[in-house]
């Protein structure tokens, strides 16, 4: 580089002389970490991810161990806290319960985020009765509240997609083990997320489809599907990047929310919303909080930690937040 | 020489929610071999347009060329299919545009924005398209272009930007370049260095050019033929000497009395032309310059003057058709009096 500024003053252009070059990740590092809230967020994130792969190693009991001789205990250091009404060690159940949320979270965010991708893509680069056929669905499920709809999608899929499952000698067991539960789950929540990316991802390609640039490629013969994935894609990236991470936050809570209301997710496998269902009756005894407490501050915790991870890449992407 | 492209009577329309917008209205002219075609009017008078309708990068909707012929290399543009288009755009024709800020892909390198057509259209693999964009980086007068090749759009000046849009049009040394006011957005000095570069490659590819502008003055030194067009319509067409020494439609008049001129004698005004241009929706009848033409008659308002021949080369879209110095002074007087 060095070199480059050289010969840049040889020739008398001093204007044209390198501003210095970042790594544009270790640029991007710099501005996101000013914001110590995302930051924080990142932590989390991290410790979730770090929890839900590692549960078995981490957690102390299994999750189906019942022990009926020690229900209800407050937290000690054998249980560091506390046991439920089934006598299972409740910190292992909240390690277990990291990991579904870590199977369904992001799927659902990928499925949703691809279809809301392709279909944003989609309708903002070819427009007329493509643009209007995907705006009009997307508005049809706009219509309902996003959660009773997942609702309704998860209760009506589910006994016809386990049924459907047992037809099959291969994918029998499947049933039996619960991925059938995160399967309908993950499809519910992707069905309730795309509408909202796409549109977001169809605003930017319509604003950026009239950008010079667009039409100096397509004066250079450029065809028409590398212009949408290499020239308006890589363009529309920075607002997908920051609906992605507020989405996972999102899916955690919905996820959450449906096992809470006992749809999905089915015991025994843990869920942080079946955990705080099951102990609800917990809420008017003094003597047990913890059973409540627990799950419900790791789900605040990380919605919180995704929404300020949102916030920090919108700061570091967005050239108009940009200081 | 060899006629290397010819519009004849090209017309374009836009369809909008307040009516149609006629755009381009019978335009016909030619490009010859290796020649440099001007094209001046004012914003709106439809250059743009005309080269974009050659180039079928009309958006539509709203946008319809309804007539009309572009014979390129012995093809009519206008009737072969979109795929043969494709080889045509950034092979045979290349375009730059206005603005260099806002033409390259923020989020692409130089490198991948000026290999991606040589990959495209001359079957280069990235090795060769590598070099040749470096050589293309060096000959536009890029410094330091072995480093420079791998930096993005923002880490350029404007200047160096429209150098680099110019590496990128004559990558695959195309027969016509067509260029839409490259110069309009940069200082004055980067235009004069910008112009003395593409005479420069001109000369050494050997391209003709179409070079799209409003300020009749720097085509003086550049073009070899100018058309001037006003309301999507041509109305005067001359080899440049002949629209600075006789110009003969009211309109060019008035743009050469609107430049500020250093040999000039005395120290004098400088005369605009009065009046808006047309409404393109609801396309006047007759000459479309007539409400702000000084020598209009009764039958300007009437009957749309055709291209009529008033020299060798030499034409005209006027029913009065005024001559000389004379003239000028006359126009000049009363632009100055009023």
């Amino acid at each position: 580089m060095a070199q480059a500024q050289l010969s840049g003053i040889k020739t008398g252009l001093q204007a044209d002389v390198l501003p210095p070059r970042r790594h544009p990740l270790a640029e991007f590092w710099r501005r996101y970490r000013r914001n110590r809230l995302a930051v924080v967020g990142l932590v989390i994130a991290i410790l979730f991810v770090i929890t839900g792969v590692g549960a078995p190693w981490i957690a102390p009991y299994s999750y189906t161990e019942q022990n009926l001789d020690a229900v209800e205990l407050p937290p000690s250091l054998a249980h560091p806290l506390g046991t439920d009404d089934l006598g299972r060690d409740q910190f292992s159940r909240l390690v277990w319960a990291a990991r579904t949320a870590l199977i369904v979270a992001p799927s659902a965010t990928v499925v949703g985020v691809t279809l809301g991708l392709v279909f944003g893509l989609m309708a903002g680069y070819f427009g007329g009765w493509v643009d209007r056929l995907i705006m009009r669905l997307s508005d049809v499920l706009f219509a309902f509240p996003g959660l009773l709809f997942a609702l309704l999608i998860a209760a009506t899929l589910q006994p016809r997609f386990e049924a459907w499952l047992l037809r099959f000698e291969v994918t029998k067991p499947w049933v039996r083990s619960g991925y059938a539960e995160f399967l309908v789950v993950i499809t519910a929540l992707s069905a309730v997320g795309w509408p909202g990316l796409a549109r977001l991802v169809r605003g930017q390609i319509l604003s950026l489809r009239r950008e010079p640039f667009i039409e100096a490629a397509e004066a250079l013969g450029i065809p028409a599907h590398r212009i949408l994935f290499r020239h308006l894609l890589p363009n529309a990236l920075p607002p997908v990047i920051v609906a992605i991470s507020m989405g996972m936050g999102g899916a955690i809570l919905a996820e959450a929310s449906l096992s809470f209301l006992g749809i999905g997710i089915q015991p025994p496998t843990p869920s942080w919303g079946a955990m705080i269902i099951n102990n609800f009756q917990y809420w008017r005894r003094p003597s047990a909080p913890w059973m409540l407490w627990a799950p419900g501050l790791v789900v605040a915790a990380l919605v919180f930690a995704f929404n300020f991870i949102g916030d920090g890449l919108n700061e570091a992407l967005n050239p108009r937040e940009r200081r | 020489m060899a006629r290397l492209l010819d519009v004849r009577n090209l017309e374009t329309r836009f369809y909008t929610q307040d009516g149609v917008v006629h755009a381009v209205n019978g335009v016909s002219f030619h490009v010859d071999e290796g020649e440099t075609l001007g094209i001046v009017g004012e914003s709106g008078s439809g250059k743009s347009v005309t080269v974009l309708s050659i180039m079928r990068l009309i958006p539509s909707p709203p946008g319809k060329i309804t007539n009309g012929e572009v014979i390129f290399e012995g093809r009519d543009l206008l009737k072969i299919d979109e795929e043969e288009m494709r080889e045509v755009r950034g092979n045979r024709i290349a375009m730059i545009f206005q603005d260099p800020m806002t033409s390259l892909n923020p989020v692409l390198t130089i490198e991948q924005q000026i290999t991606e057509a040589l990959e495209l259209h001359l079957g280069m693999n990235h090795q060769q398209a590598r070099r040749r964009a470096i050589e293309l980086l060096k000959m536009v007068g890029i410094p330091a272009a072995e480093q420079r090749i791998d930096n993005y759009p923002h880490q350029f000046s404007g200047g160096m930007r429209q150098r680099v849009m110019i590496a990128m049009g004559l990558a695959c040394n195309p027969r016509l370049l067509i260029a839409d006011e490259p110069t309009t957005a940069l200082d004055v000095t980067i235009q004069a260095q910008i112009v003395e570069l593409v005479k420069r490659l001109r000369d050494e590819i050997g391209m003709a050019i179409i070079w799209i502008t409003h300020d009749l003055s720097l085509l003086a030194g550049l073009a070899d033929r100018i058309i001037v067009m006003y309301a999507g319509q041509v109305v005067e067409s001359a080899p440049t000497a002949d629209i600075y020494r006789n110009p003969r439609h009211p309109y060019t008049i008035g743009l050469l009395q609107s430049i500020p001129r250093l040999d000039e004698k005395r120290r004098e005004r400088l005369a605009p032309i009065e009046g808006l241009p047309p409404d393109l929706i609801d396309y006047p009848q007759g000459c479309p310059f007539a409400p702000r033409c000084r020598f209009a008659v009764e039958r300007c308002f009437e009957e749309d003057p055709p291209l009529e021949k008033v020299g060798p080369e030499h034409e005209a879209a006027c029913w009065v058709k005024p001559v000389g110095q004379e003239v000028l002074a006359a126009w000049r007087a009363a632009v100055l009096e009023s």
